[in-house]
Order: structure tokens, then sequence, then C-alpha cells
């Protein structure tokens, strides 16, 4: 097994994302997955994505312009 | 006055953050790598292209490794001709070949330096910008300037009117987010534009003897509730921040527009005056992209942003102005004393909840509505605390203006099983019962009469076993009195006879990182008419108490500051609180039992302490 690269896009791990914690992550291409060197995370590009969406659960406005700001 | 002001700065950054570590991945590094300094210059181009495009002039903060650069001065000198554009020198983007042969390090942080090397660096890029320009220029700046740096510039470079001087709480969480490798440690400063003192770049100066000589901006617009609690670099005038943040979805993000139209809303709280600034540095552009987003969504982001602000002054709204001309304006409008406000509303979360900020040359506060009014943060300005940074100091890395509350770092109302963390805020008691105004959420609303900044709080209802009652809370913080008063009044109870007693409190400690210091050292005192008691802290869980106060407080010398809350009214019990090893806090209080439609109005008063 050769060593771990970056992938298609520099995915960040969405497990430490949602703790406010910012962690790149490698690409083993081996298995095709992303995972995190800092938590235990691993997942494929389609997991990646999903959890990134989930990770905006938090943001209730996301999508809202807002014109009042009292 | 009606003024929504625009700082757009752009940097050459030939070696930007980031992009060496993002797009060097499997190389070895080479700061002088060909492609690298295309690229870089590359996006500075656009970046000055998008800018010009939608009709704004900039500011070009060019990094010393740029001046080594043909074709960045060129592009420099051609804009300035062409656009108006400022020719500024940033303090960041020290790393090039030259830099590192003669100062033998990778450190790229201008306050991080010796005392010795910032002199010698300041030295090397003002001459060097001399040499390539001509002229010596009027604007710098870094994501810190610490009071020493600054001083030695204006000394030596005394033409130099305006600066980049911090990033609005930058701290120990954005070290954190960045997996404790990003040492920017330096909360604790205005978030909007500022006079700095000579002592700490923090702390507004007061007068003209304490003033260093330049008008302080912020390296971006920040969010003033998102990044109280979260990763301060997924919430500002940056759009790739807020990409960093995932703030967006589809390639929409209203949340850059609210946030811009939540600064513009500042107006009625300061005169009319409202500032915003983008700052992006080179490398969040990079063709790599930035971690998920690509780089046809970073250039996009920029566009739409750039194209929002244009959409503004096209309709009057917002006038865009280089650093200098903005210092200039600055000077000629605001004075020492006059307070920063925002009354600020969550944009994001869709929480409703509300902060109101207070700066002035004395005191930062926030007050937090959805906590009925607690204070949340206090940052005691008075002390002008010197605090020398960088390498040889005491401070290598943290550059942050020490709290007295800081409820996220040191608890506030809610603590873990025990202990109890930095709040002040008020409790209400009736027959054995207590309430604590944290619990009441509510909203406040902002007026001003003469030198008074007024909050006033929509009334809360508290609700006992057998006794309904409405408060209302009152701040008002006089210019230039370093002091808030605070007001609690009944306005309605069910059962008029009854009496409660009302505990205004304050729990603090000192510090600016999340983690306790030692509190030895530290007096405490109560004095009344009668008597005084003091104690000097040593952890033993001591209470003392006096009637008819006059004054409690702390006298903390780690950080030169001495804090009271002084009684409106006679008849007031005093209070201290010494904390113990697991709770390294102090309280201090003013107590009375009030009846329906009386006010207890308290003090809380800064000074340095000596």
């Amino acid at each position: 097994m050769s060593q771990a690269g970056k992938g298609r896009l520099n995915y960040r791990c969405p497990s430490c994302f949602m703790r406010d914690l910012d962690i790149d992550m490698f690409y083993d291409k081996d298995t095709e997955e992303y995972y995190c060197l800092r938590c235990q995370f691993t997942g494929k590009e389609d997991e990646v994505l999903k959890l990134n969406e989930m990770a905006r659960f938090r943001y209730k406005n996301l999508l809202k312009r807002i014109t009042d700001f009292e | 006055m009606s003024k929504f002001i625009l700082n757009i700065i752009h940097r050459p950054e030939m070696v930007p953050e980031y992009a060496e570590k993002v797009t060097g991945q499997g190389k070895k590094e080479d700061i002088g790598r060909k492609s690298l300094l295309t690229e870089s210059l590359d996006i500075f181009k656009l970046q000055q292209e998008i800018a010009h495009e939608n009709g704004f002039k900039t500011t070009i903060q060019m990094t010393y490794a740029s001046l080594f650069n043909e074709e960045a001065v060129q592009l420099a000198k051609e804009h300035h001709e062409k656009y108006g554009d400022e020719i500024g020198l940033t303090l960041l983007g020290l790393p090039c070949k030259e830099f590192r042969e003669k100062y033998k390090t990778k450190d790229f942080c201008i306050w991080m330096f010796s005392m010795e090397d910032k002199k010698s660096i300041v030295n090397d890029v003002f001459e060097k910008f001399h040499e390539v320009f001509g002229f010596y220029p009027t604007s710098t700046g870094s994501y810190y300037m610490d009071a020493d740096l600054t001083n030695y510039i204006k000394e030596k470079y005394p033409m130099v009117k305006c600066a980049v001087a911090t990033c609005w709480e930058e701290g120990p969480k954005a070290y954190r987010t960045c997996n404790n490798s990003w040492y920017t440690l330096f909360d604790g400063g205005p978030w909007n534009p500022w006079i700095p003192s000579k002592a700490n770049t923090h702390a507004p100066a007061a007068n003209a003897e304490e003033d260093s000589g330049i008008v302080a901006i912020p390296h971006l617009s920040r969010d003033l509730l998102a990044c109280f609690d979260g990763n301060g670099s997924n919430f500002g005038t940056h759009p790739q921040n807020v990409l960093r943040g995932m703030i967006y979805k589809d390639g929409e993000y209203p949340y850059l527009f609210n946030l811009i139209d939540q600064y513009k809303s500042l107006q009625k709280y300061n005169n009319g005056y409202a500032y915003n600034m983008m700052f992006v540095g080179p490398g969040w552009m990079n063709k790599m992209g930035r971690w998920e987003a690509p780089y046809e969504l970073l250039v996009k982001s920029y566009r739409d942003g750039m194209a929002y602000y244009a959409e503004l002054r096209d309709k009057g709204e917002i006038e865009d102005m280089t650093m200098t001309e903005f210092a200039d304006w600055y000077r000629v409008n605001k004075s020492y004393t006059e307070p920063e406000c925002a009354l600020w509303k969550d944009i994001l979360y869709g929480s409703e909840k509300q902060l109101f900020w207070y700066v002035d040359p004395y005191l930062r506060t926030c007050v937090d509505m959805n906590q009925g009014g607690a204070l949340i943060d206090l940052r005691p300005y008075v002390a002008k605390l010197e605090w020398p940074v960088g390498i040889g100091t005491k401070h290598v890395q943290d550059a942050s203006y020490p709290f007295l509350i800081q409820s996220m770092y040191r608890a506030g109302y809610f603590t873990h099983y025990a202990g109890e963390g930095t709040i002040k805020s008020l409790k209400v008691s009736y027959e054995g019962e207590e309430v604590d105004l944290c619990l009441c959420r509510t909203k406040g609303k902002y007026s001003k009469k003469g030198k008074d900044t007024i909050l006033t709080l929509d009334p809360v209802e508290i609700e006992f076993s057998d006794l309904k009652l409405k408060l209302v809370t009152t701040f008002t913080f006089t210019e230039g009195s370093s002091e808030i008063k605070v007001s609690r009044k009944i306005i309605e109870m069910s059962n008029p006879d009854a009496k409660v007693h009302l505990n205004e409190y304050m729990t603090a400690c000192y510090g600016t990182t999340e983690y306790p210091e030692d509190m030895c050292g530290i007096t405490l005192r109560c004095a009344g008419k009668e008597e005084t008691k003091e104690l000097s802290y040593n952890y033993k869980c001591r209470e003392e108490s006096v009637s008819n106060a006059t004054k409690v407080e702390a006298v903390v010398p780690q950080i030169n500051t001495r804090v009271s809350l002084i009684p409106g009214s006679t008849g007031m019990e005093g209070y201290l609180r010494e904390g113990y090893a697991f709770s390294p806090m102090f309280t201090l209080g003013l107590t009375k039992t009030i009846s329906n439609s009386e006010e207890l109005i308290t003090c809380l008063k800064l000074e340095k302490a000596d």
C-alpha cells in the first residue's frame, strides 16, 4: 500500500468540521476513501458530501435574505 | 450623517499563506517555485480586475516579496495612475528568498519577532518600498500590529496614517479550529476602526497624549455574534471565509450580503457612520480550490461580493475609500471618546438572539439579551495595559487584551456540577426561591441622550410559586466615564405589597484564554459607611459582607485593573466572595430588598490600578 495523497478536492473531515475543527483529509486510493488523521472518520466522496450537507443543519437562515436588523 | 465606508485591499503575496502547503502537497518546500509565483500574481491581477470592473479603487498593500517582482511593482504603478489605487505596504507576505536569506527564519508574523528584528524588518521593507516607488507608504498593516511596532513605525516613518491592526476575536478559537497550529492569538479588540493607544493596540486612545498616531482598521468586518462563539474565519466580509464555513448552497450565499447589510445598519448606533472592509489574501483564490470549494466558486464568490458593494454604491449607500483617505476622514469626523456601538442580531442560526457590543477608550463589553442582559465580555481598556509581544517578551504569541469576563472561555451562568463562571447579572429572590436573569430571554433597544448611550431591555417576567413580577433593566454608558450604570426596576407585581431581594453581582477572573491563571495577589474589598473588609485571594472560599455599602471592589494587579460596583442609593449590603481551586473566580455583589415600582441602581466602574 503506497502513501496517501490529496483527492480531487481538498475535503475536510466532516466529523471534525462539526466540532469546529478544520482538518484536511487524505485520500487512500486503494480503498477509494478519505480519512482523517485526527479522528476516526473514513468515508467515500459521496458520504463526505452528504455529511457536509448535514453540517449545515445549524444554519437555519442559510438561504434567507434578511432585511430587518432590529 | 449617513456614511457607509468601504475599504477594499489587495496584496500581491508572492508566496500566499496556505498556497505553498496546499498546492505544494507531495513536493519538497520551495517558496521560489515559479508556478507558485506566477499563480500568486495572477490571483492578485484578477482581484484587481474585479474591483476595477465594478468601479472601485483599492488599496494595494505591497508585500516585501512583491517589491522584488518587477511585474507586481509595475502593476501597482499603473493601477495607481489609472484607477487612483493607493499603494501601501503590508507587513504580511514577508516570506521570500531575500527575507529568508537575511533573517534565517521561517517566522512570518511581524508581531512575533524580537523587537530588534521588528525594527530591522520595518527598516528593510520601508526602505525597499522607497527605493522602488520613490516615496514612503501612508498605510501599512498585518493581522496584528503590537503597540511597540506601531510606535517604532510612527517614530521612523511618521507619514503612516492607517494600518490594518487586528482581526476581531481571532484568538484561541481560530487556533483550535486550525488544529492548534495557527498562532494568531489576539482577541479582545474593537471590531470597527479605532485610534489605538500608544500603550496597547487593542485599547483605543482616550486623548491626544495616548494617540499612537494611526487610525487602525480591523482585518475584515466580522459577524459579532457568530465569531464570539465560533471559528472567526467563517464569518466575515471575506467571501471565501463564508465558503469555508459552508454557509452556502448551490452557489448561493445570502449570508454574505446579510452580513454587509447588518454592518450598514450599524449607522443608527454610531451617529450615521458605518464601515466595511474586504481583504482577501491570494491564497484563498488559488486554482487548486480551497478545501471543498472549487476555484470557480471561489472566484464567483469574490465577483458576487464586489458586485454587491457596487450595487450599494450605485444606490448611493456606500462609498469606497483607500485606507489613507479613510484615515483622513476618520480623524476629521470622530472624537477620541465617542463610543462604537453595535446592537447585533443573529442573521445565521435563526435564534433571534441579540447582543449589544460597546467599545470606548475605557472598556469593551458585550450585553447578551438572550441572558436577560448579562455582561458576557468585559475588557478593562482603562488600564492601557502594556503588553509587549514577540520573541524575548513574556508573551511570544499571546497578544490578546485580557478579560475580566469572558463567558465562553471561563463559563458564564452554566457550569458543570460545581463552581461559577464569569458573568455579570442579577439574582432575584423571594421566600426561599431564586431566579437569575440569565434565564430570562429578552430584547434590547438603543437610544442616545446627550453623552449617554442607553440600552433598555424589554421587561422580563419572573415567576415564583406565589408571586409574579416584571422587571426592566437599563444600561447607561456615559461617554468618558469608564462606568456602566445599571438600573433594575420592578414595574409590576402580582402582590403589590411583596418585597423581593435583588442581588446585583459580577463573577470575574482574568486571562486571555480558556485556561485559569493564578488568582493569588488579587485583593478583594468591601467598604461600608461603618467598616471595610478586605482579603487577599488565596483560594480559601471565604466571604465577607458589610451593610450600608459604599463600594465593593477587586484589584487585579496582574492586569493593572481595579473593578468596582458602587451603589446608586443608600442601604445596600455589599459582599465579596473568594473562589477556590475548582472555581478560580471572585464575586462582587450589592444587594437590597425592594418593592413594586422601586429601582436598584448600581454602577460598574473600571480604573487603572496604579
